[in-house]
């Protein structure tokens, strides 16, 4: 039984520990290894009522999200499985003849809006008797949740899973032939969007350098051996050549409360040019990069840095001491900048991430 | 205590009291009371969103309860308990906030709203904060907010309405109060916040407001002549005498222009004494008491039900009170 609870630590702590040393490269990567671990997490857990297993998952989602706070889905991750089991809690319980009535006040009414009946199926068809903290036999509540619990989790991971196809699903609605489209960046899964599509349409692709990592230059060979015709071009064409273009399509590394987003460097610059001339900038996202959280910081301050050798090598001995370098790895692009996110869970405007959040993650989980 | 919250616990009083039978009776007598409490005051619209609130509550309520008396008896319960906990909204709003206030930061103000007040206080327990607030004319209550802000010891100084876009490029962020949050997902507060925010949409500054959310109001104001609160007196031109004009004065200027004095009086007064002028208590009643501030020019709205975009807002409110 405590090799068991060593056992789930253990891998809590080397996810803890992939995460700071950055091992675990790519939003997708982390969210899949966060679901990962709290699903061992969870079936190794003993509680006997619901309040216990919150406060464990989430002083365990807590460390993970302190070894890399710059990596949101692993928040979002731990928010999103948190919001599933109160869900499946309240489900079960009100199957129960002794659950408590919550009593509809004022603050209640304008939190919600009007008392309406919750149409969500539930998974657990049968009517689940509950008995927390019960003193006989302390693991009959623990036992009679988890399995309804392992399937909430398995939800998550299979919408993890399959999110590039998902997003793709209408690809070839949102790309007309003969457009060409400007990408910046390797998103993954901005490469299946156009490759689904390219099965439907055929357009071209421009694909800017994104300087100084230089992801674009894969992202460039990529599309081109799916046999999509790209041609690469330098950052600093990106406003010159924008007249012609006809969508932008990026990726983000995460979506924030105010319809914002992160996105790899040269997004904001794509999205401004993009503004003027009224050309639709289209995001692809999967809906685990949704964060509740707000730009607080209009700087540097929320982003991520790099290595900076990649912009002021050390061989320029004589700059290096005279010349502060900063290669931040993330720019911030304003709601208004934006036209649509595709997301696994449908198409949505800027002004409904509001919504979307309020959807997936409770109150209380905001901060963890 | 702010007007909705008194509205709500008046109207819950008047429920007490009242020997309505049925729901009909009890929703017509509310809406009456409403109706006598906003005859009472120059200002109705957050009373207004007050009364709307706890009238839509009081309709729409869940009743499991057989006997009318106890439904009552519920209500009041409801609204008395309401009324209890929105004090601690204020806080609640200021913890909210707390993490948009950078150190350092210089914000500006508009006048006296207590949810500010709060904001900036808890603000200033944790960070260095400077505040520049706008006189607010002609009830002046900026001043107010100085010597609050002084005597807990915030550097704080206090600019002419007319001073507001001398001063914004040297601000962080903009934060003001709310009589009402509307529909629109705009904003009514004392007159000069719209002008802020236009100033402050210019200058690439945000603009955030705080209300609580028993400020949300139902209105849906097409202009800023569409509030209740305008009437035709305001900002109309005085009926000037028929021609020909009358001798000026021979009088030295002891008397202070009056508005429907002729044109040419105001050409002949003799300067008085003081090298400052003000306006008549005639002037200024032609001036109106507040503005409404369109959506597209707020940032954020905080409230103690979330920090919302304005069209965040616009949702709630439709999802309140629409169906």
């Amino acid at each position: 039984m405590s090799a068991d609870l060593h056992g789930s630590q253990r891998a809590v702590e080397t996810l803890v520990s992939k995460l700071r040393r950055r091992q675990v490269v790519g939003s997708r990567e982390a969210a899949l290894e966060t679901v990962l671990v709290l699903r061992q997490v969870v079936s190794k857990a003993r509680f006997s009522n619901i309040d216990q297993l919150i406060s464990l998952i989430r002083s365990v989602g807590k460390r993970l999200v302190e070894a890399q706070p710059k990596e949101h889905s692993v928040g979002n991750t731990v928010r999103k499985l948190l919001h599933h089991i109160r869900e499946e809690y309240n489900t079960a319980m009100t199957g129960n003849a002794s659950s408590s009535k919550t009593v509809y006040s004022i603050s209640n009414f304008v939190l919600q809006g009007q008392p309406r009946k919750q149409n969500v199926a539930p998974k657990s068809e049968a009517t689940l008797t509950l008995k927390e903290n019960d003193p006989d036999d302390p693991d009959s509540f623990a036992r009679v949740l988890k399995p309804v619990l392992m399937e909430a989790i398995q939800d998550v991971l299979d919408e993890l899973e399959t999110v590039y196809d998902n997003i793709s699903k209408n690809a070839k609605d949102h790309i007309h032939s003969d457009e060409i489209i400007l990408t910046i960046g390797h998103s993954k899964t901005v490469e299946t969007f156009l490759k689904v599509a390219a099965h439907h349409r055929s357009f071209t692709v421009i694909v800017a350098e994104t300087g100084p990592s230089y992801n674009g230059h894969e992202m460039a060979r990529a599309l081109s051996s799916a046999g999509i015709s790209s041609f690469l071009v330098p950052d600093s064409s990106i406003y010159a050549i924008m007249s012609r273009v006809n969508k932008v399509i990026i990726g983000a590394h995460a979506i924030l409360a105010n319809g914002g987003m992160f996105a790899i460097t040269g997004s904001l610059l794509a999205a401004n040019a993009a503004r003027v001339h009224s050309t639709p900038v289209v995001v692809c996202a999967g809906q685990f990069k949704l964060t509740p959280l707000w730009n607080l910081y209009h700087d540097f301050g929320a982003l991520d840095f790099a290595d900076p050798s990649s912009v002021l090598g050390f061989e320029e001995g004589n700059l290096v001491d005279k010349v502060d370098v900063l290669n931040p790895y993330y720019d911030y692009v304003g709601p208004e900048l934006v036209d649509v996110f595709i997301t696994n869970d449908g198409d949505h405007p800027p002004s409904s991430v509001y919504r979307l959040i309020k959807e997936t993650y409770d109150d209380d989980d905001h901060e963890l | 205590m702010s007007p909705p919250l008194a509205a709500i616990l008046s109207l819950s009083q008047l429920m007490v009291e009242s020997n309505a039978g049925t729901m009909f009776e009890l929703v017509k007598e509310l809406h009456d009371g409403a109706e006598e409490l906003k005859r009472h005051t120059t200002n109705p619209i957050s009373l207004n969103a007050g009364c709307e609130l706890f009238i839509a509550f009081v309709t729409l309520f869940p009743h499991e309860s057989d006997s009318f008396a106890e439904l009552k008896t519920e209500l009041v319960k409801q609204g008395q308990k309401y009324a209890k906990e929105a004090i601690s909204y204020r806080n609640k709003i200021a913890e909210l906030m707390l993490d948009f206030i950078k150190d350092d930061s210089v914000i500006l103000t508009h006048s006296y709203s207590r949810v500010v007040m709060r904001a900036l206080l808890h603000a200033h327990k944790t960070k260095r904060i400077s505040v520049y607030v706008t006189e607010a004319r002609p009830r002046g209550l900026g001043v107010k907010t100085h010597e609050v802000l002084t005597a807990v010891g915030i550097p704080c100084t206090v600019v002419l309405d007319s001073a507001v876009a001398y001063v914004m490029d040297k601000v962080d962020f903009v934060l003001v109060g709310s009589e009402a949050v509307v529909e629109s997902g705009g904003l009514i507060n004392a007159v000069g916040s719209n002008q802020m925010a236009i100033i402050a949409k210019a200058a690439h500054k945000p603009f955030y407001a705080l209300a609580e959310s028993y400020k949300f109001h139902r209105l849906f104001p097409l202009s800023q002549y569409d509030l209740p609160t305008h009437n035709p007196s305001i900002l109309s031109f005085p009926s000037l005498p028929p021609r020909p004009f009358v001798t000026p004065p021979t009088t030295s200027g002891v008397s202070p222009p009056i508005a429907k004095s002729g044109i040419d009086e105001s050409l002949n007064v003799t300067p008085t004494s003081s090298s400052e002028r003000s306006m008549s208590a005639e002037m200024t009643a032609k001036n109106p008491d507040v503005d409404y501030t369109r959506p597209d020019l707020i940032s954020l709205v905080f409230s103690d039900v979330g920090i919302l975009t304005p069209e965040a807002i616009s949702q709630y409110l439709v999802a309140m009170f629409a169906g």
